[in-house]
This record gives C-alpha cells, sequence and structure tokens, in this order.
C-alpha cells in the first residue's frame, strides 16, 4: 500500500484476475460445442480488435486496412503448414512475422501523411490490392474457391492433462488456446501502455505536432504502433486459419471483416483496454443469441457503427469505469467504539 | 488500328464524363465538410433503384423519374448529413469518427437493399435507341446522353458553385468554416445542403448509367472506388481537379484496356493511387498544407 493509487490499482488488478479466472472457467460449465465454438471466435476477434485498438485507438493512427494484416497471416500460416507440413505451431509465429513486416510498411504512409482521410483511402486501397492479390493467385491460394485442406494445430502432450488435440472434437483445448491468445494480447497492450512507449503513443494521439516539439522521435513510435499491432492480429489471423481450416479471400480480406472489427472496438469502446474484448463478445456472441439477425449481421454492424459514434462514443467499458461500485467494507471510516 | 484507337478514346469520354461527375459530387462534399464520404457509392445504388421503381413499378416517364427519383435521393442525403454527419463535426475525433459512420452507413445501406430488393442484379430499358454512325463509329444514343447529361449536371454544377447564394455560401465554407460563420454564413445547413447535392450527383450519375450497368445492391462500389480515385488525384476538395481527373483516369482506362488483363486492372488501379498519395498526396490542384 505504497502511493495513493495503490488501493486502486490494486483492486483493478484484482478484478481482472477474478474476471480472466471466470473466462476461463466457462468450460468447466458449458460444454455444449456450439457455446464454445461462439466463445473461441469471440476470442480470436477480440484479439484482432485489441490490436487494431493499440494502433487505432491508442496511437491515433486511423488506419481501415488491418484486415490485410489478417489475412496475410491466415494465409501464410495455412499454406506453410499445409504445403510444407511443417507444424502449425511454427508457423503460426510466422505468419505473425510477417504480419509485424507488413504493419512495417504500412507504417511508412502514416510517416509522410497526417490527413486522417488520405492515410484511410491508402491503407483501404492496400488491403484491397492484398484481397485481389489472394483471390488471383489460383495455383497458390485456389482464389475463391478457397484454400481447404488446412492442418490442425497438431495434439500436444502436456503434464498433468496428457495428450491434448485441437482438431474437431478438441474444442475445450482449442477455446484455451484462444483465450490464452486474447489474455497475452489483453496483457502485452496493458503492459506497453504502461510503459515509455505507451506515453510516447498517448502523447502522438493528442497531437502530433506538440508531441514532436517535446521530442519524441514521431518515426519510431509510429513504426513501433504498427509493428505491434500487425503483430498482434497477424497471430490472431494465423490461430484462426488453424481453427476453421478454410480460407477464402472474403472470408479473411473481405471489407467485411474489418467492419466488423470496427463496430467491436466502437461499441466497446475504443482507446480502452477491455473494449475490443467487451465489444467482441457483444457482436459475435449477439449475433448468436439473436441466429434470426443472421442475414442481417452486416446490416446491424454497419448499423451499430453509426449509432455508437453518433449516440455512444464513450463505448461500453468506459461507461462501465464510471459506475460507482460498492467500496469495500475495509475503506468505510470505522466507528470508534471507545466514543459514545 | 487509328479506326480503333479513337473508338477507344470516345469510350474513354465516356467513361470519363461519369468519373468526372462522380469525383465532382464526393469532392464537393469532402471540399465543404472535409469529411470524406464513404457511402457515397450508395446514394448512387439509391439512385439506381429509386430510377428503376419508379420507370418500371410506377411507370413514370423516364425524365420525370430521374428528377424525382434526384429528389428523394437529396432529401434522404441531407436527413443522412443533418442526422449523423454533421453533429459528428462538432466533436474532438470527428476525422475519423466521419469516416467510420460513412463506412458504418455504406454496408447497412448494402444490406438493406439486399434485404429489401434481393440480389439480383435487375436491368433498366435504355432511355434512348438508336445508333450514330459517323466516320466508321457506332455510339449508341444512350452512351451520347451518359455524356450530355455528365457535361450538363457538371457545368450546372459549377454555374451554382460560382453564381448562386448558396455557391458562394458553400465556396465560403469551404475556405474557412470559422470566418464564414462570422460573417453570417450559416456554415452548417450549408454543408448539410452540398453533402445532399454531391449524393445525388451522385444519384443521377446511378440514373443515367443504369440501363448500361445493372442496378444491384453492389453496383455502387466500384464507382465509388473510381470516385476516390478521381479526388485524390485531383486534390481532395477541388472541384476543377475532380472534373480534369475524371476524365483522364476515362481515357487513359479506357485505352489502357487492351494492354492489362481485365483481373489485374483493379489492382494497378490501387497501386497507381496509393503511389499518386505517396509522392503527391494533394494531387493535381490540392494544396500541400492540407495533407501534413
Amino acid at each position: 500500500m505504497n502511493g495513493m493509487f495503490a488501493p486502486r490499482k490494486g483492486r483493478t488488478l484484482a478484478a481482472a484476475g477474478l474476471a480472466a479466472v471466470a473466462w476461463l472457467s466457462i468450460p468447466l460449465v458449458v460444454q455444449q460445442p456450439y457455446v464454445l465454438h461462439v466463445l473461441i471466435l469471440t476470442a480470436i476477434f477480440a484479439t484482432f480488435a485489441i490490436g487494431w485498438n493499440l494502433v487505432t485507438g491508442f496511437a491515433g493512427l486511423k488506419t481501415f486496412g488491418h484486415h490485410a494484416l489478417f489475412a496475410i497471416a491466415a494465409y501464410a500460416s495455412a499454406l506453410l503448414a499445409k504445403n510444407f507440413g511443417w507444424s502449425p505451431w511454427i508457423t503460426a509465429w510466422l505468419g505473425a512475422g510477417l504480419g509485424t513486416l507488413v504493419g512495417f510498411l504500412v507504417a511508412l504512409p502514416a510517416l509522410r501523411i497526417r490527413s486522417v482521410a488520405h492515410l484511410a483511402i491508402v491503407t483501404l486501397a492496400f488491403a484491397e490490392i492484398i484481397r485481389i492479390l489472394i483471390s488471383n493467385l489460383k495455383e497458390l491460394t485456389r482464389g475463391e474457391l478457397g484454400l481447404i485442406g488446412i492442418p490442425a494445430f497438431d495434439p500436444l502432450f502436456l503434464p498433468v492433462l496428457g495428450r491434448v488435440t485441437f482438431g474437431g472434437s478438441g474444442r475445450p483445448a482449442f477455446f484455451y488456446l484462444a483465450s490464452v491468445l486474447m489474455l497475452a494480447a489483453l496483457a502485452s497492450v496493458w503492459a506497453l501502455m504502461r510503459s515509455r512507449a505507451g506515453l510516447a503513443f498517448v502523447a502522438l494521439r493528442n497531437s502530433q505536432e506538440a508531441a514532436e516539439s517535446l521530442g519524441i522521435n514521431l518515426a519510431r513510435y509510429k513504426f513501433l504502433a504498427f509493428a505491434a499491432s500487425g503483430f498482434i492480429v497477424g497471430l490472431s489471423g494465423a490461430v484462426y486459419a488453424h481453427y476453421v481450416r478454410v480460407l477464402t479471400p472474403h472470408s479473411v480480406a473481405g471489407l467485411e471483416v474489418m467492419i466488423m472489427v470496427i463496430a467491436m472496438v466502437l461499441v466497446g469502446g475504443i482507446g480502452t483496454h477491455l473494449g475490443p474484448v467487451v465489444g467482441a463478445l457483444v457482436l459475435v456472441g449477439g449475433a448468436e443469441v439473436l441466429r434470426d439477425v443472421g442475414n442481417y449481421r452486416l446490416l446491424l454492424y454497419g448499423a451499430l457503427i453509426v449509432l455508437a459514434t453518433r449516440f455512444f462514443p464513450q463505448g461500453i467499458a468506459r461507461m462501465a469505469e464510471h459506475v460507482r461500485w460498492p467500496r469495500p467494507a475495509v475503506l468505510k471510516p470505522q466507528p470508534d467504539p471507545e466514543r459514545p | 488500328m487509328s479506326g480503333q484507337l479513337i473508338e477507344q478514346i470516345v469510350n474513354g469520354v465516356i467513361l470519363g464524363a461519369i468519373y468526372a461527375l462522380m469525383g465532382a459530387g464526393l469532392t464537393l462534399i469532402y471540399g465543404t465538410m472535409r469529411v470524406l464520404n464513404f457511402a457515397y457509392g450508395e446514394f448512387y445504388m439509391l439512385g439506381g433503384y429509386a430510377f428503376l421503381l419508379l420507370t418500371s413499378a410506377a411507370g413514370m416517364p423516364w425524365p420525370l423519374a430521374l428528377v424525382l427519383a434526384a429528389v428523394l435521393v437529396f432529401a434522404f442525403a441531407a436527413v443522412t448529413a443533418a442526422g449523423v454527419v454533421q453533429p459528428l463535426l462538432a466533436r474532438p475525433g470527428w476525422d475519423f469518427s466521419t469516416i467510420a459512420a460513412t463506412l458504418g452507413i455504406s454496408i447497412a445501406l448494402q444490406n438493406a437493399a439486399l434485404a429489401i430488393w434481393g440480389e439480383r442484379f435487375q436491368s433498366v430499358p435504355y432511355m434512348v435507341d438508336g445508333t450514330l454512325e459517323v466516320a466508321g463509329l457506332h455510339i449508341p444514343y444512350q452512351r451520347l446522353l451518359i455524356v450530355a447529361a455528365a457535361a450538363v449536371l457538371i457545368a450546372g454544377s459549377a454555374a451554382i458553385l460560382s453564381f448562386t447564394r448558396f455557391g458562394r455560401a458553400v465556396r465560403a465554407t469551404a475556405q474557412d468554416r470559422e470566418a464564414a460563420r462570422v460573417l453570417g454564413v450559416p456554415a452548417d445547413r450549408t454543408s448539410i445542403l452540398a453533402f445532399a447535392f454531391g449524393s445525388a450527383l451522385a444519384a443521377l450519375a446511378g440514373m443515367i448509367l443504369a440501363p448500361i450497368y445493372a442496378v444491384s445492391p453492389w453496383m455502387g462500389v466500384p464507382l465509388a472506388l473510381k470516385a476516390f480515385a478521381v479526388v485524390v488525384l485531383g486534390g481532395l476538395g477541388s472541384f476543377r481537379g475532380a472534373v480534369v481527373a475524371g476524365l483522364l483516369l476515362g481515357i487513359v482506362e479506357a485505352v489502357g484496356v487492351a494492354l492489362t488483363s481485365s483481373e489485374w486492372r483493379e489492382a494497378i488501379a490501387f497501386a497507381v493511387l496509393i503511389a499518386v498519395i505517396w509522392v503527391r498526396p494533394w494531387g493535381l490542384y490540392g494544396v500541400e498544407r492540407s495533407v501534413r
């Protein structure tokens, strides 16, 4: 208990720990494969959203082409595993590495241009080129027919648990894999935002001119934001590839994917740590609960973006921060028993 | 050889007229509001559907349907601008939120059209029949009508911008919003009307093109992408730049058709777009300081 923020920080950490434990114990209570499937997709897209939120929400570098990074990593990992017989446990990291490299590439225009409109066009055009590449390189990707027969993660031999499989019937195991991915991304971004780099991100989000005048190396932190974000998004794409095991240009590189992630982050709360996770739960989970909306899913996502920007820009996560939680009894002033 | 080349150039001018018209509407919106309207292609699509329904279902003569459909889209766009876009401009982070919101409107309108009118590609009959035969060229009158209509609409818009009270208000707001407001220009109302005016131009483009391209929920996507390329090439916010760049792009594309395979054409167009933004982000007629 040193410093004025200690009690609050301790409580926040305790709450985060409790939430993580609660999330991880879901498979102990619910075993329906369908529910786990929805939660796995939630965790994977929450990770994507955490990566996009890092660069757009925290560092303020507005980019609309991150579905290209997701797609590149997904296809790279799937093709390496399928064509060379490498283990997905290795190719997923290679895919994430490629996502990082492409993230560097996408950072380049952000170094020169500050106009959000121009950056939006550049990043969207780049992602569109990637989608066309994937659908036209038919010998490699089978184009619109879709890449099939992507290997699953191979079984692990863990102490205590023994052989753990990740394909088909192994859904609880995959739930833990996707959850570890999501929680690790959450923790990494949280740690990053508490480091010197995080302060630099916030500074350049608030004013690039002011940040530069204070001696912050803009180029360096822009590269860092895009690369870190590319790594997280790439990893989520690779894990997605080995989970669904079928990829089409539209399912990973279509603008709809980016729209969905934007909707998640805006509904959850852009520039907050929990926003992307909350948003993914609401959107992926919500769309599955309301099965009838299936056909109107994209209509709903579009409408949610409009409503969130117009009426609810703070998002669910930020709203939750302002709720007055009941204070623990210890912190209340205790009546002195000596005095009547 | 030369006959073929001339035919390609004629096709290029027709294509270019449409690109110029689309670019003019988009750049007008950007210039006045500083908002990149990602739902622009959907106003083009709504124009196509409104025209289709008024002519085929309501049996209206096409010139009347053209005017009425443009008015309908104008009204819808004005409501969109007043209800969603304009209120966002007053808040911090508007440059991002307006792009996100218009992207949301775009995907919502596409899927609303899909839910209401289905995924079928519907065709609209030619407004005028017959073919002009001149010096060995065969040009359907419909295509000539497209060029003529685009030219009239562009010239009309330019005249409105130059000579009317509304046009002066638009130009004042585009130059300096705050100064315009101080001098009594209702900047917010002007922006909303400019947004609706630009969207109506897109809707008119969708109507005159409907007989050649089919009407479908996704018909606006390729045209909107071209419009974005045009306004970036011309310089975001520059009306003259959009017209020049539109004609240029149309001719280059028509002549280049023979040279590149069709499946890579879009990718090449986007690569050129990125290169232009990289080298000269303010385009042909833009101002350098507006970008950095």
